[in-house]
């Protein structure tokens, strides 16, 4: 009885003073903002309550559903595509291959280069070089990025090609606490190729899978960088994310009040979702 | 647990140390001295600030000015402001931000500053328009101006033996005559959307009125009744430019013009430092976008790029004027325009850029009016509305939104006009 | 593990990893050229675009190390990187490990963890001009302050990443060294810590990824404290009006460098933690 009490006293002694830091740098200003939401504010100087106008205004604001409907078309699909290719990858990295090193540091590159220089070079792809490859092909070659259809697309390729390398390392330190032997036993049963992976690798993997999963939900829910870089919310604002919208206008513009309500209402919604998506992946993980 | 504390704790001691150390430096020396404290927005006109202040540091015993030149500066304004960590003059442009400040009570008046006498009174007013209701005194002093209009290849308007339009109808002329001898008129680059705002605002100050934003603010009027000439034209406009616009950036605007892809653009003098960059040589001249069917009716698309403004927190006023006088000195002046290319607004005779020489007439007769965006709310977004409209070339529909949603994002400034009409009564 | 890896070399698949990484050489090969040439050598042509810089002069290179101030802007990233990583491999992994293990018998634990995961998804625009002002009351607003926020700002993401790790690690390990006498506090100082290594590297490299490239919050926390990190000193490349790509360039192949380094060095770790736990 008495260990037990001393294991949960330093449970406790590790949890709260973190918890004390994390809520005054994270749920204080939180709140702060969101009494914000509440207000006219710009960002400095005066400001006057406005009761629920910008939760009334948020609702019937075309633009803002726009946004909402560009994100999470961006992040849902942005994560399949990300999740597939970078299980693809970690698989072939982890396999038997030559130069495992260097291929391993070369793929990871695109996650250490800046927002600018990304967009920069994307912006030249898109722009200059994709359109004339098509149309060397034969078709017609127009940019992606000046396209109100195409350009979310142009973005997807550009996200996925930065996060893929972040998503690849998990999964290739996922596959690695597979112990080798796992698979011995496994071919001695005939399982070879998809069969060893759905059956063998992927449930060992899980964890890992799910922490992607959401790892990519947060980054991509959140895509602003992309969005500045490679087309500030055009062509037609048929680009604006949640994230670009909040801080364009709340930041640099005179909305501060109006997009803190954004900002919470956001929140809640993501808050919802990720509580639903962690408790269903925690009930297989313990399923399996 | 207590090792992992003591390294934390060695740690946060370590930082706060080296944190205090850096802060600390350099405060002792100007002991007894006015330390007068200027952040200005422009980090490209670093290098002249720094002269500057090397020169005036030299000459005054009394006063020591610190100029900052930071990048991002809104940003850094606008948090220091909400630290209520003010300099003692801030160097802004003449745009919205700056109606901000001013309803904020941010800035100070400088009425009873002398040298404001021998600014143009044009730019003066043009601050004073952007006050959002009248507001009793001055807030800054008008430095430099830009000019948007045209830019056009000089050499290959001489080659040609192309005439520079003066209305309208002559600018699509030579817009069609360039175009039949197989040279691209136009390059816009509106994958950028500010850069719809350029053409845009040109044509604007021709064919709307200076105040319609006041007019509409006070209901006097509608957009979809004054800018309806504007929409058309740029709808004309766009047919010159480049084939699909909205795939190319200000960037790639800037290097077409400059590798001689295409015979003018749409654009400001602030665009000549990135054009020269990537050719030195190229032999630049501009003129008035001509958007008035009759000739003399157009009006130069002049803004104030820099103004100096005092913060209402400002301690030695004195100083900060001393500090304004310096800078308004004209050979200060002149050794900014050569490095920026830009207009004064000191009335007094300086050199200026060639690049401007089309505009000079203007300028010196003050025919000028404000940037139409510098009263359009940021959030509005109306760069990417210009860039929508243009898209689907739906004049009607632009409009219809543009009135609605200027309602909308401007309601609290109109509810600060009406009460201030229901006060005041109109002017 | 090595001789294995030499054992049989799956050929076709390192082919086909090479061949992907065109994906990669092409924009790293843009980076390059670019960082070399001079303005006037840019164009709006594919040949342009492509074509190799007339010279290989460093000159960029020079000139970007002096407009960023170089070597303070790098020891001024450096510091805040190193301390925010080392303090958050320290109590990530702690509260890591604390609701990790509890989460699933204990409320309060549990609710914890929903807590600080949830902080993962809120908008940084909306703490910015709070924590701003706060930062100032506290008297924070310079390196410290900078530092605290980061610690919170990846708290969400790496206590996620911990606690999920702690899955894998058996229980079975810690009573064992209960048995022995050890406090807890001693156990997961002594057998939990060393175990996490891989997690380790991996939070590592998140956390210095994002502070080291990040922009916003030295920004507007130490703004007007005169010390500039590289990437708030890269800013001055670009500006509305007018970029120098040569330049900018040039600097974020240098800002590239050390964090590569640094990736390749955790790479190994993340082998080595592995190959350690398997000893175990």
């Amino acid at each position: 009885m008495k260990k037990m009490n001393d294991r949960e006293r330093t449970f406790l002694l590790m949890t709260i003073p973190i918890l004390i830091l994390f809520f005054l740098f994270n749920t204080l200003p939180l709140i702060k903002g969101a009494i914000y939401s509440f207000t006219n504010f710009k960002g400095y100087g005066t400001y006057n309550w406005v009761g629920f106008r910008n939760y009334i205004d948020l609702f019937q604001d075309g633009r803002v559903g726009r946004s909402y409907w560009f994100t999470f078309k961006l992040a849902l699909l942005s994560t399949i595509v990300v999740n597939v290719i970078s299980l693809i990858l970690a698989l072939g990295l982890n396999s038997k291959i030559k130069f495992k090193s260097a291929l391993r540091g070369l793929y990871f590159i695109p996650n250490i280069l800046g927002a600018l220089v990304v967009g920069y070079i994307f912006n030249y792809f898109f722009t200059y070089i994709l359109p004339a490859v098509i149309q060397m092909m034969g078709g017609e070659g127009t940019s992606m990025l000046a396209s109100t259809k195409w350009a979310w697309v142009a973005i997807m390729i550009v996200c996925a090609w930065q996060s893929i390398a972040m998503n690849t390392i998990i999964y290739i330190s996922g596959l690695q606490t597979v112990p080798e032997d796992v698979y011995e036993a496994g071919s001695i049963d005939g399982a070879t190729g998809w069969a060893q992976f759905k059956h063998l690798t992927f449930p060992l993997i899980l964890p890992f899978f799910s922490i992607n999963m959401v790892l990519c939900m947060k980054n991509f829910l959140m895509v602003f960088d992309q969005i500045m870089a490679l087309t500030k919310g055009g062509p037609a604002q048929s680009t604006e994310s949640i994230s670009y919208l909040i801080y364009n206008n709340g930041m640099s513009g005179g909305q501060f009040g109006f997009q803190s309500a954004n900002a919470v209402v956001f929140f809640i919604m993501i808050v919802v979702i990720s509580v639903a998506q962690m408790t269903f992946t925690s009930k297989r993980e313990e399923q399996l | 647990m207590r090792k992992r504390k003591a390294v934390l704790s060695v740690l946060l001691a370590g930082i706060m140390l080296i944190a205090m150390g850096l802060s600390a430096c350099g405060t002792d020396e100007n002991a007894g001295k006015t330390v007068v404290e200027l952040v200005q927005y422009k980090p490209e006109a670093v290098g002249v600030f720094e002269k500057l202040e090397e020169q005036f540091n030299a000459t005054h015993d009394d006063i020591v000015l610190k100029i900052d030149s930071p990048n991002d500066a809104m940003t850094i304004l606008k948090t220091r402001f909400i630290r209520e960590n003010y300099p003692d003059i801030i160097g802004i442009g003449g745009d919205i931000n700056y109606s901000y400040f001013v309803d904020s009570n941010i800035l100070a008046d400088v009425s009873d500053y002398e040298g404001l006498s021998t600014i143009k009174q044009s730019y003066v007013d043009i601050l004073e328009n952007l006050e959002f209701v009248p507001t009793e005194g001055t807030f800054g002093v008008p430095y430099v101006a830009n000019a948007a209009g045209v830019l056009y290849n000089r050499d290959m308007f001489e080659e040609h033996g192309w005439e520079i339009p003066e209305t309208w109808g002559e600018f699509m002329d030579l817009c069609a005559e360039i175009e039949s001898e197989g040279i691209q008129p136009l390059y816009f680059g509106f994958k950028d959307t500010w850069t719809c705002l350029a053409p845009w605002n040109a044509l604007a100050v021709d064919l709307a009125p200076a105040d319609v934003c006041k007019q509409v603010n006070r209901g006097e009027t509608n957009f979809t009744d004054e800018y309806r000439e504007i929409a058309e034209k740029m709808l004309e406009l766009v047919e010159y430019g480049e084939d699909g616009p909205f795939a190319y950036g200000y960037n790639d605007a800037c290097t077409a013009f400059a590798n001689g892809e295409c015979a003018m653009y749409t654009i400001g003098s602030y665009a000549v430092p990135q054009i020269k960059s990537v050719n030195p040589d190229m032999n630049i001249d501009s003129f008035v976008m001509p958007g008035s069917d009759e000739k003399g009716g157009n009006v130069l698309n002049s803004g104030v790029d820099l103004q100096f403004c005092l913060t209402s927190e400002c301690k030695n006023k004195e100083a900060a004027y001393e500090v304004i006088d310096f800078l308004l000195e004209h050979d200060n002046i002149q050794m900014y325009l050569d490095d920026q290319n830009a207009v004064p607004c000191k009335d007094e005779t300086f050199d200026l850029a060639s690049e401007v020489d089309g505009m000079t007439e203007y300028i010196e007769e003050g025919i000028m009016s404000d940037y139409q965006d510098h009263y359009y709310p940021s959030e509005m977004a109306v760069d990417a509305q210009i860039q929508t409209f243009l898209i689907n070339q739906d004049v009607d529909a632009f409009l219809a939104k543009f009135d609605k949603d200027w309602l909308r994002y401007n309601r609290d400034i109109i509810r600060l006009v009406e009460e201030y009409e229901a006060a005041h009564g109109n002017e | 593990m090595k001789e294995k890896v030499n054992e049989r070399v799956n050929w076709p698949i390192t082919i086909l990893l090479i061949i992907g990484l065109i994906t990669v050489a092409f924009p790293l090969y843009m980076t390059i050229v670019i960082a070399f040439k001079q303005p006037s050598e840019m164009t709006n042509s594919i040949s342009g675009i492509l074509s190799l810089p007339k010279s290989w002069s460093l000159a960029n290179f020079a000139e970007a190390m002096r407009v960023t101030d170089f070597w303070r802007s790098l020891f001024n990233s450096f510091l805040i990187t190193v301390i925010t990583v080392v303090i958050s491999i320290l109590i990530h992994s702690m509260i890591g490990y604390a609701v990790g293990r509890n989460k699933a018998k204990n409320k309060f634990y549990n609710f914890s963890y929903l807590y600080i995961v949830s902080g993962m998804f809120v908008p940084f625009a909306i703490l910015m001009m709070p924590l701003v002002k706060q930062t100032a009351q506290m008297g924070i607003d310079n390196l410290v302050g900078v530092i605290l926020c980061y610690v919170v700002f990846y708290m969400p993401m790496n206590v996620l990443l911990y606690s999920g790790y702690l899955v894998n690690i058996p229980v079975a390990l810690e009573e064992a060294a209960r048995v022995d006498g050890a406090s807890t506090f001693r156990t997961y100082w002594s057998i939990i810590f060393p175990i996490m290594k891989p997690m380790h590297a991996t939070v590592a490299v998140l956390t210095a990824l994002g502070t080291w490239n990040d922009v916003m919050t030295p920004l507007v926390i130490m703004s007007g404290s005169g010390m500039n990190t590289l990437p708030l000193a890269q800013l001055t490349f670009q500006t509305q009006f007018g970029t120098n790509y040569n330049l900018a360039f040039a600097s974020y192949l240098l800002a590239l460098l050390p964090i590569l380094i640094f990736y390749i060095i955790c790479q190994k770790q993340i082998l080595n933690g592995v190959v350690n736990g398997a000893v175990k």
